[in-house]
């Protein structure tokens, strides 16, 4: 029998069935595969971390989609940076209301093969008239940008290797610049358990650009250790704090179709837990 | 084994089949070899996981035959990975043992899916501090042995009273430190030396859990078990009885995997090459071969090891001579001052024990051809294998 373990941490992990492979990829620089699991679908690894899986990625995409743009309420222009798999740009292009999405991906060539293999992450996304790709490092892209936004999505690899520049203070600054009034940044920022001091890490970069920043959570089952956080920054303090009415409201009027977000998941997802709330307090991690 | 053994020109026969079809120098690469000594090895220290060094001998066919055995490896460098990587080897059972690496090394490591690594100072640890939630790490301990040929706690390794210190600063940094590492030297004499390194680090290991809590719950004893080049050495049942019975004074908790390199390799290849050429000078007659200490016996220089040779004669008068490589370069000699029956142009000689550091430190000086390795034993691939992962 054929499995696949991920190897992201040494003392901890977990193990796929490889019950097909469809697609593997091995240079000097990465190691990507791509395999069928009874329980996950399609899974996507890379130099063995798992990225996305078919079964639970709309938890990690519907999260970091929804809650920014539902919180928003008037969202027009729309930023993912990375996200090459598709799944965030369908999500966002659910909003009838948005006019325009860019999306910043440093390799075209994922996008292809995401197509490809994965094609109910994008379900047809990449296809949607309001889309604009452009193949660009993202740190770049909004270093030197005039375009603005009222949200950015940074859906980025992890802060060990290309991903990296995505989760320094001055890219959260850049952001900052390419927001219009009120708009708000979230990124994905791991699995606050396994990896609490990027939560330490994160929350103090993102305090000399944003008036209000926080984390909000979910429980994506393959990335694994428990619930991983999404970074929240914004200059509009209210923005996460509305009456579930309000959000109700504009959940309705949207009339999109979800599996794991909801108003109250919405607003409840802003609740954390204490381990966390007092590492950021004292902005120390103990392991 | 004997310097030197001379067989009947008859008994030549198989090798000189071989050189017919692949050419002259050749080694031959026997698998059954490996797998015997695999066995012996897990025979002789039940319970100890191994992790074979393909710095020894790193051969495609060595690692397919040890991997399918169900060993794990000992790996150095990125190279090394990478035939890893073709070998499709677990990347669960591999540990990193170079105590000094470049952040390349470590990230290709991590990208391989290695996740063990072993530092032996204060620098090496803060190398690791982007990688804490990712890696488990060994510290490497020094005890030296001067009776061993090569003695690896001279370059690498820290003083046993320094590893509290890398302790404290690791667990300061967030970095996980789960055991201890050693080389009690290499081709050891005898196994008082890895016995001492046991006891002592089995002092660190229990004072450190009395004095925090902590475990460290692994316990790599290197490599060092001999083989029998010219000379005696000690049976391996000999050898590691000792070791055995220090082992089992661990306390339980405490997992020991070992990293054999020379002792799995060096029996698996036989050196052959041709008499190219033959000159009377002085009192003695020189032989040279196709091969010398700067190819298949570069272990000579870089190993300190003297291979045992058979040459093929059925005369019975001796001369005395010298065995010379091929090179330009006058430190090019195998043996000399022998005694041995005449041997004609084209007659071979066979060097025995020749798997280990031999073709792994060979060097193209003169542009002479490295001898060519032909495998011979080998279990055939899993023909799905050759298109899945790096399954673990």
């Amino acid at each position: 029998m054929k499995t696949y373990t991920e190897t992201l941490y040494d003392a901890y992990g977990q193990e796929f069935r490889v019950d097909k492979l469809y697609f593997e990829n091995k240079t000097e620089h990465q190691h990507l595969v791509i395999f069928e699991n009874a329980k996950f679908g399609r899974v996507m690894a890379l130099d063995g971390i798992i990225q996305t899986t078919q079964a639970d990625e709309f938890i990690y995409h519907e999260m970091l989609s929804h809650v920014p743009l539902l919180a928003h309420g008037k969202v027009k222009h729309v930023l993912i940076v990375g996200g090459g798999d598709g799944g965030m740009l369908r999500e966002v292009c659910k909003h009838k209301a948005v006019e325009h999405i860019t999306q910043v991906e440093i390799d075209d060539q994922v996008i292809e093969m995401c197509k490809q293999y994965l094609p109910e992450h994008s379900a047809g996304a990449y296809d949607d008239p309001r889309v604009n790709i452009v193949i660009d490092d993202g740190a770049h892209f909004v270093n030197t940008t005039d375009l603005r936004f009222d949200v950015i999505i940074s859906d980025s690899t992890d802060p060990i290797g290309p991903g990296g520049a995505l989760f320094t203070s001055d890219f959260y600054a850049d952001c900052k610049k390419c927001l219009n009034p009120g708009g708000i940044l979230v990124t994905q920022n791991g699995v606050a358990y396994m990896q609490l001091d990027e939560v330490v890490t994160t929350n103090k970069r993102l305090q000399s650009h944003y008036k209000d920043h926080t984390f909000y959570s979910a429980a994506v089952p393959t990335y694994i250790g428990g619930i991983m956080t999404f970074a929240w920054g914004s200059d509009d303090e209210k923005a996460r704090s509305l009456p579930l009415e309000t959000i109700k409201h504009r959940y309705n009027a949207a009339k999109i179709k979800t599996r794991y977000y909801n108003p109250a998941i919405h607003l409840a997802s802003f609740a954390l837990p204490q381990y966390i709330l007092e590492a950021i307090e004292n902005q120390t991690w103990t392991d | 084994m004997d310097r030197l053994s001379v067989k009947p020109r008859s008994s030549a026969k198989p090798f000189q089949e071989l050189v017919e079809q692949h050419g002259s120098p050749l080694l031959i690469l026997d698998c059954k070899q490996l797998v015997k000594q695999y066995h012996k090895l897990r025979q002789a220290l039940p319970g100890v996981t191994l992790y074979y060094a393909i710095k020894s001998l790193p051969h495609p066919a060595a690692v397919h035959t040890l991997e399918s055995l169900g060993a794990g490896f000992d790996i150095a460098t990125s190279g090394e990975i990478e035939l890893l990587w073709d070998q499709r080897a677990r990347p669960r059972h591999t540990i990193h043992t170079h105590p000094i690496k470049r952040d390349n090394d470590i990230r290709d490591a991590l990208r391989f899916g290695c996740t063990t690594f072993v530092v032996d100072n204060i620098y090496e640890l803060e190398k690791f501090i982007n990688y804490r939630h990712r890696v488990g790490l060994l510290i490497r301990v020094s005890f030296p042995n001067p009776a061993t040929p090569i003695d690896l706690s001279r370059k690498f390794g820290c003083k046993p009273d320094e590893v509290e210190i890398l302790l404290n600063k690791a667990s300061a940094l967030g970095l996980h430190v789960k055991g201890l590492s050693f080389h009690a030297g290499s081709q050891c004499p005898d196994a008082s030396n890895h016995v001492n390194a046991i006891e002592q680090c089995q002092n660190i290991i229990e004072s450190r859990f009395k004095s925090s809590g902590k475990l460290l719950s692994i316990l790599d004893i290197g490599g060092g078990f001999p083989v029998e080049y010219v000379g005696k050495a000690a049976t391996t049942e000999t050898f590691c009885r000792p070791i055995r019975e220090a082992l089992a004074r661990l306390p339980d908790h405490v997992q020991v995997i070992a990293e054999p390199g020379r002792f799995l390799s060096a029996p698996a290849m036989t050196s052959i090459s041709t008499v190219m050429g033959k000159a009377h000078r002085g009192d003695s007659i020189w032989y040279y071969l196709d091969d010398g200490v700067y190819g298949s016996y570069s272990g000579q220089i870089f190993d300190h090891a003297t291979y045992p040779l058979t040459i093929f004669s059925d005369y019975k008068q001796e001369e005395k001579a010298v065995i010379a490589g091929p090179t330009c370069d006058s430190i090019d000699v195998i043996a000399e001052d022998l005694s041995i029956p005449p041997m004609t142009i084209g007659d071979l000689v066979v060097g025995h024990q020749m798997g280990a550091y031999t073709s792994a430190t060979a060097t193209d000086f003169n542009l002479f051809k490295r001898a060519k390795i032909v495998v011979i034993n080998q279990q055939p691939s899993d023909k799905n294998a050759a298109n899945t992962v790096a399954f673990i």
